[in-house]
């Protein structure tokens, strides 16, 4: 089971302030330990120092008087905190004993008088007749300046630690507390970010930041989050590009919308405060864009602004698809329904038995095109050719314009004086510009009649639309390059190359009005190559460089 | 003389109907049929092992279009000649399928007539071939062109109608000396401007008329006819 963020949290700060308590805690027993027994070493050595000093003392010592110093001592060790005092001589008998008085004419234990007997005095932690004790031991002199006597006083280490022990549970006691104040602090301490970070993991924290950066980044339209001053935070790849920005993100935010895009009224403060916008068409940097505005609000105050747009031209685009796809749909209806009917009555023939005629029906079906079909296949010999009329009849019907071609069409032979390319390329733009002038007219569209036929002087090529026709103005100029009358597409050079076949190979153009409207380009290129060609005056012309 | 079988292979997913073109097959005297192939992969397998000589070939079929296979060098290799059938609709496929060399073409829904009179001009072609090899191996080439040609129906229609070319005819005849365009042929008879270009060609290749240029605007010369001179 996975723990929550707020648990882990409260879990690890706990067990972090109990570990640094308890550390603490042991760091501040030993030095209170180490402190004590300092200060209890400063105060035996004092102590024993002072007792050695005392003039009648050392008298008593000197004289081993035993019951003037067992009197005299008692009163002294009265108030002395020390466990023990020991006054010996100097052969180390006991000459005084504060807690066992019958310990008087024993020898000293511990062993570590050597050291006082020569006159100095020692701080140490032996084993005495009570136990383990800290004890100071200290010289007596005599007026001669010999020593001797000893005093020692001493105080045992588990009275020591009593004390050490009592002060360390004291503060135990205050680290629990607070142990308990943190618990509950951390409790609050997290519950509050819990809420703060809508009880989400940091991992799926970062996971959102990721996912909002490729999200951002990924998405078709120009995406622009702008703080409450207006200064751009976050700004996406799409709009950049939309925008035409060549610098990186990271150099665009900070900086003011206004810098970015041309002031336009969608960025105006009070319009951005009143209101929330939807697929409003404005201009951004000379780009024509559906954008929309939506505000953030964080606890009822406006953080900013989230501003998304789009291209508009591509959505124009993106309906005139799908207007095309809908009439796709609808051809696809009415074939359906066209098929129904089919059936519809080939069945009704079959269950007359009327065989004959159901033959005749399902035969009509197909007997156009595949006539049309033998045809072209039967008179032209070129296959390119054959595939150009054949593609340019089926493009032709799709766009509801007719290709009527004249029975008189023929052409069984290899054309030498034109390359096969040029001779598609001449034939292909011809029907094009018909096909193109038919559309642009007014229903209902009248047939392209074509004529293309060889015979043995010359090649015959002949397009007559009933479209829009040539305009007067250019009607000089048409074989220029550049010049057309056309809306889209490759502009103004299919007549040029046309002209310039058809001259290079000493052939001429005619263009007449047909009746009651519309073109007539005819082509007459000699079959013997140039061979009218000197009487031309079209060779001085300089459409063949 | 033995004749030699000609090997045809279908290519067909519809089973009905790739049934009533065995049928066809089976029926010729001179066709023998090797195999039903209902996909593009099946086809490719059988065109292999079973070396057909023609193929009836149908442009859809589920793992493919059938255009695919018609480009397909292996098809060159095997010299197996396509007949292609598709869809009425599908015109643009057909363009390229003449494009590529199909031996015949044929739109669905398909006459049984026309299916026939395509096979029958096959078992033609390929005896021819069978005949010329032996004869003279130069000329194959370019006497295939011609024999494609041959046999397709061509009723040799021009469009020319006896009553319109007197009409035409008369016009000349009555001034013989003047140069007419074909704007003033079209007034005279109030034929149509397509019309009458035909049959004023017509008349040149027949050799009543004769035809000269006349340069009068640049860039805009106009073709005027004349009664030839006897």
């Amino acid at each position: 089971m996975k723990v929550s963020f707020q648990i882990k949290l409260f879990i690890s700060l706990v067990a972090f302030f109990s570990v640094l308590f308890t550390l603490l805690g042991g760091y501040y027993y030993v030095d209170v330990g180490r402190q004590l027994y300092q200060e209890m070493s400063t105060r035996a050595k004092i102590q024993a120092e002072e007792i050695a000093l005392i003039p009648t003392l050392r008298n008593e010592v000197e004289q081993k008087d035993i019951k003037s110093i067992h009197d005299f001592m008692q009163k002294i060790a009265i108030h002395s905190d020390a466990s023990f005092i020991v006054i010996g001589d100097n052969k180390g008998q006991h000459l005084f004993h504060s807690v066992f008085a019958d310990r008087v004419g024993t020898t000293l234990v511990g062993g570590d008088n050597e050291e006082v007997l020569l006159g100095k005095s020692t701080t140490t932690i032996r084993k005495g007749g009570l136990g383990i004790s800290l004890r100071s031991k200290a010289p007596i002199f005599n007026d001669a300046g010999q020593v001797v006597g000893i005093v020692s006083v001493g105080y045992l280490t588990s009275y020591l630690d009593t004390i050490t022990v009592n002060k360390v549970v004291n503060i135990l006691i205050a680290a629990v507390l607070l142990l308990i104040a943190l618990f509950i602090f951390s409790w609050f301490f997290t519950r509050s970010i819990k809420k703060q970070i809508f009880s989400l993991e940091p991992r799926e924290i970062g996971l959102l930041v990721r996912q909002q950066k490729a999200m951002m980044e990924s998405i078709y339209e120009g995406v622009i989050a702008i703080d409450d001053n207006l200064r751009i935070e976050v700004i996406n790849q799409a709009a950049r590009k939309l925008l035409g920005l060549s610098q990186p993100a990271r150099e665009l935010r900070g900086q003011l919308i206004s810098q970015v895009i041309e002031p336009v009224p969608f960025f105006a403060p009070q319009t951005m405060l009143a209101k929330d916008t939807h697929d409003e068409i404005c201009r951004f940097n000379d780009l024509t864009v559906i954008a929309s505005r939506v505000r953030i609000m964080l606890e009822n105050s406006l953080q900013g602004w989230v501003i998304t747009f789009r291209d508009r031209n591509e959505i124009d685009t993106l309906s005139a698809q799908l207007s095309q796809v809908k009439r796709y749909v609808d051809n696809l209806r009415i074939m359906r329904h066209e098929q129904l009917n089919r059936m519809t009555t080939l069945s009704g023939l079959l269950h007359m038995g009327r065989y004959e005629e159901a033959i005749g029906y399902i035969q009509a079906q197909s007997e156009h095109a595949q006539e049309l079909l033998d045809f072209i296949s039967s008179r032209f010999s070129s296959p390119t050719l054959c595939g150009l009329l054949l593609g340019k009849t089926a493009r032709a019907r799709e766009k509801g314009v007719e290709l009527n071609f004249d029975p008189a069409c023929r052409m069984d032979t290899v054309f030498q004086p034109l390359h096969e390319a040029e001779l598609i390329s001449i034939i292909g733009n011809l029907l094009d510009n018909a096909i193109e002038a038919t559309q642009r007219s007014e229903l209902p569209h009248a047939p392209v009649e074509v004529l293309i036929k060889l015979n043995e002087q010359e090649l015959i090529v002949e397009v007559a639309d009933q479209g829009v026709g040539i305009k007067p103005e250019i009607r000089d100029r048409i074989f220029e390059r550049g010049i057309t009358t056309k809306t889209r597409g490759d502009h103004g050079i299919g007549l040029y190359l046309i002209e310039s076949y058809v001259t290079q190979a000493g052939g001429s153009i005619e263009v007449a009005d047909n009746m009651p409207r519309g073109a007539i380009f005819s082509l007459f290129i000699p079959a013997t190559g140039a061979a009218r060609r000197s009487v031309q005056e079209l060779e001085d012309t300089d459409y063949a460089t | 003389m033995q004749h030699e079988l000609i090997d045809v292979l279908i290519v067909e997913d519809e089973r009905a109907l790739a049934q009533l073109h065995a049928e066809l097959i089976s029926k010729h005297p001179r066709l023998r049929l090797v195999g039903i192939a209902s996909s593009l992969a099946d086809a490719q397998v059988q065109l292999e092992s079973k070396q057909p000589q023609l193929m009836l070939l149908d442009n859809y079929l589920p793992d493919g279009k059938g255009i695919t296979l018609i480009s397909n060098p292996m098809l060159t290799c095997a010299n197996c000649s396509v007949i292609f059938i598709t869809a009425a609709s599908d015109m643009d496929t057909c363009s390229q399928a003449i494009r590529n060399g199909a031996f015949d073409y044929i739109l669905k829904p398909v006459s049984w007539k026309r299916l026939s009179q395509s096979l029958e001009r096959f078992v033609q072609f390929a005896e021819q071939q069978r005949v010329w090899k032996i004869v003279d191996q130069q000329n194959v080439d370019s006497l295939y062109q011609l024999q494609a040609k041959n046999y397709r129906q061509d009723n040799g229609s021009k469009g020319i109608e006896e009553n319109t070319l007197a009409l035409v005819q008369t016009l000349f005849n009555q001034k013989s000396a003047h140069y007419f365009s074909v704007d003033e042929v079209v007034t005279e008879t109030g034929l149509s401007k397509t019309t009458t270009r035909r049959y004023l060609e017509h008349c040149v290749e027949a050799g009543f008329l004769s035809v000269e240029m006349l340069y009068g605007k640049i860039g805009h010369p106009r073709r005027m006819y004349r009664r030839a001179e006897v």
